[in-house]
């Protein structure tokens, strides 16, 4: 005993019998500081959460979702994906999917990323999926993090760039072996020319029919010389744009113009088969008409060749406003044979072509495609088979330079 | 002298089939399971199954601790706490005598305060509050249902350390006059005359009220009528109104302390282990005739009561009264003498010099000193 007790000790008017009161009160305060902290912390976290705009989902092993977060309304039609399977949500499958990331990413105790393509509301989507484990206290996974992100838009930039870049070796290339091709032929219809000089002298020594052969043969030489000439020059083109002379141009009236040289052509077609929608007025362009007169010509004998003597064929222009870009558009739509589906990503490539040998190497349409980039602008096609095909050619408006995409 | 009295008591539930609402009381407290503490003599009797039963009906969980001996010891109150601490339980029920509810207010002390019970021998040390204590009388004596009072003995000192403090006070005491039937004749006797032992000191103490003297002296009116018919008949009325006089006395000298005779009881059981309530008839007369110059009065209103009238004088009715205590306790056939309780009277100046520390010696009416306490246990050999 450090003190002995005194007789106020054993009255112990000061001392009560002690209640939790204070305790409890002491705790709540703490509690209730403690509690703040941890809605500022979830609000930190919150916050941190909405910011991610990926398609977030967690989900139970046995695959079925626990919770979303808001991007994943904006993305699928589902309202209430709380525990429904992930392959019925994500994929409308009825069983879980071949190379589940999720699976991956708990056998290999790693995160795991994949790439998928799989329809959303219709439409191909590309999604990049990373799946990690979340574990418990005690270290077990119990659920698993799942981050889709929607790359279509990067894929797509990416395979018009790994085009481009085709297109630029491609160019180099048949540049190189037009070139090569050049001096041989030169040379083959230089002499040949010098043949056919000769030949007058000949004549008078031979037999008239062998003579006349000769004539012939030496001008067929002549002629196939010329073609194969204006070959190399379409690939050196094609490799090489000429010198552009750039200026600012109403697209209407190139394709009026365009459509003045072919006349002779149209003759054989019947009166109504090509249809000029033409809008007027039109916001100029800046561009170099005689490569855009080519782009037209391209197109349009394409045209020519997919649609019989029923078919039609129309050429629009038109404008549209985006913000602050404004766009001038030429529509070329036939109700022809239509491309097949499968040809319809290699129709820009250099050397494909469906023509039967003789009637086109396949350079028409990576021509225009290069010409409409050097114009910063861009041409798509769409097709149907056996109802036609429209190619579409959006340019910048404008009366200046533009910044142009080099390749 | 005038002096700030006070006066606290728990809530008291008393009547015969009280026990029954043994469970709802825990239930009110806020327990889920209940830590109930008896002994080896209860579990016979049948009463720690029946208190069990009424828990159970009110769907309350329960851990049994029964290690607990006469004069509970202080390794009992850790082994207690820890069992407490280890079954997560709260509300603390005992039910007994002196031994099983002190150990359970050492128990409750030490689990929810910490360390070792020695650590709160004395008067108000305790800090932290207890869990709430329900507590079952089994006796009409110890008072310590009511008392803010736990004796326990400190094995290695062989001393009964006195620990004080309003804390603890149970919440509710319960007293159910028909667990006393199951009781010993013996054990009748020495709960009644430790609660008339109560009764006078609390009377004559330094620090009585009138709020503790109306309980002691309706103590000792009840115990001197009701007795001798309990232990002859052992009728269920008598006993009840000794229920009452343990009850009454354990309120006064919860507030009012008691004096030289428990001081030197608590180091008679501390030394020798004695029976509590047997050491009472020996010592009593001859501590309130040590007092008896400090408080003549008071000792002849008590020997009024023992007596049934006044004689001449307040001396003669006092000195007569002590007389005719001694002569009451000789017929109940308990020892009477020291001597034949403690057999080494060498040990008697040793035990004097350490009651003389004890705390109940604080409010004894006339101060005495070692050699005091040595000459009573003389006069009482």
């Amino acid at each position: 005993m450090s003190q002995k007790p005194t007789l106020e000790d054993l009255i112990g008017i000061e001392y009560a019998k002690l209640g939790f009161f204070k305790e409890v009160q002491e705790k709540v305060a703490e509690l209730q500081a403690s509690n703040l902290k941890l809605e500022l912390k979830r609000r930190h976290i919150q916050g941190i959460l909405d910011g991610i705009t990926d398609v977030m989902a967690i989900i139970s092993l046995d695959f079925r979702i626990t919770s979303v977060n808001q991007v994943f309304y904006n993305v699928f039609e589902e309202t209430d994906p709380a525990g429904k399977f992930c392959f019925q949500v994500f994929r409308r499958q009825e069983c879980r999917c071949a190379s589940c990331p999720m699976v991956i990413a708990l056998a290999t105790n790693k995160v795991c990323r994949q790439l998928e393509i799989f329809p959303v509301n219709g439409k191909n989507r590309h999604f990049e999926i990373t799946a990690s484990p979340l574990r418990n206290p005690q270290g077990t996974p119990c659920h698993i993090l799942v981050l889709k992100r929607d790359v279509t838009t990067e894929k797509e930039y990416q395979a018009k760039y790994y085009q481009a870049e085709k297109m630029a070796t491609v160019g180099v290339l048949a540049a190189g072996v037009a070139h090569e091709i050049n001096n041989p032929l030169t040379a083959i219809s230089g002499f040949a020319e010098g043949l056919k000089r000769r030949l007058p002298r000949l004549k008078e020594k031979v037999d008239p029919d062998l003579a006349e052969d000769f004539d012939e043969y030496i001008d067929i030489i002549l002629k196939e010389c010329r073609r194969c000439q204006g070959i190399v020059q379409n690939l050196l083109d094609f490799g090489r744009p000429k010198s552009n002379h750039f200026c600012s141009l109403d697209l209407s009236s190139v394709i009026q113009d365009t459509l003045k040289l072919l006349q002779n052509h149209l003759k054989a077609y019947p009166k109504e088969h090509i249809r000029l929608r033409l809008q007027d007025p039109l916001p100029s362009i800046y561009g170099d008409d005689s490569q855009l007169k080519q782009v037209i010509l391209n197109l349009l004998f394409n045209a020519l060749d997919a649609t019989s003597e029923k078919g039609c064929i129309t050429l629009r222009t038109f404008s549209r406003r985006s913000g602050e870009e404004e766009w001038v558009g030429l529509a070329v739509e036939d109700t022809g044979t239509g491309i097949p589906s499968e040809h319809l990503n290699k129709l820009f490539e250099p050397f494909f072509t469906t023509k039967p040998a003789g009637k086109g190497i396949g350079i028409g349409l990576p021509t225009c495609y290069n010409i409409i980039q050097n114009h910063g602008g861009e041409i798509v096609v769409c097709s149907e088979e056996l109802k036609g095909s429209t190619f579409l050619v959006r340019l910048p408006s404008g009366t200046s330079a533009l910044p142009v995409l080099t390749l | 002298m005038t002096r700030v009295h006070k006066f606290s008591i728990p809530e008291i539930i008393f009547g015969r089939g009280s026990l029954s609402y043994t469970g709802l009381c825990a239930r009110q407290l806020g327990g889920e399971k209940v830590f109930l503490v008896s002994d080896r003599g209860l579990e016979e009797a049948g009463w720690v199954a029946r208190v069990i039963e009424v828990l159970e009906a009110e769907k309350l969980r329960w851990v049994y601790y029964s290690e607990v001996v006469s004069n509970p010891r202080d390794f009992q109150t850790h082994k207690g706490a820890e069992y407490y601490l280890q079954q997560g339980a709260d509300v603390i029920i005992a039910l007994g005598g002196g031994s099983p509810m002190d150990a359970a207010k050492g128990i409750a002390l030490v689990a929810s305060n910490g360390g070792q019970i020695q650590d709160y021998e004395g008067a108000n040390r305790i800090h932290r509050p207890l869990p709430p204590m329900v507590f079952i009388p089994s006796t009409a004596g110890s008072g310590s249902d009511i008392s803010q009072f736990s004796i326990i003995t400190d094995v290695g000192r062989q001393v009964k350390m006195s620990i004080i403090s309003r804390t603890l006070v149970p919440n509710i005491s319960i007293i159910d006059p028909l667990i006393l039937e199951t009781k010993s004749q013996k054990l009748i006797i020495a709960a009644a005359i430790d609660a008339l032992c109560h009764a006078v000191e609390s009377y004559v103490s330094k620090i009585s009220s009138p709020f503790t003297e109306v309980q002691s002296l309706q103590a000792i009116r009840l115990i001197l009528q009701h007795l001798k018919p309990a232990v002859a008949t052992r009728s269920l009325e008598h006993l009840e109104q000794l229920s009452i006089a343990s009850t009454a006395a354990g309120m006064a000298f919860s507030n009012a302390g008691l004096g030289a005779e428990h001081a030197l009881a608590h180091s008679l059981g501390g030394m020798f282990d004695t029976l509590h309530g047997l050491v009472h008839p020996i010592l009593l007369p001859h501590v309130m005739r040590f007092n008896l110059s400090a408080c003549t009065e008071k000792i002849a209103v008590i020997g009024e009561i023992l007596l049934g009238r006044p004689l001449g004088s307040v001396q003669e009715t006092a000195a007569a009264g002590i007389e005719m205590l001694e002569t009451y306790c000789g017929e109940l056939n308990v020892p009477v003498r020291l001597r034949e309780i403690v057999q080494d009277r060498s040990r008697l100046e040793d035990l004097c010099k350490m009651a003389v520390n004890d705390v109940c010696l604080l409010t004894n009416p006339r101060p005495a000193g070692w050699e005091d306490l040595l000459h009573i246990c003389w006069e009482a050999w």
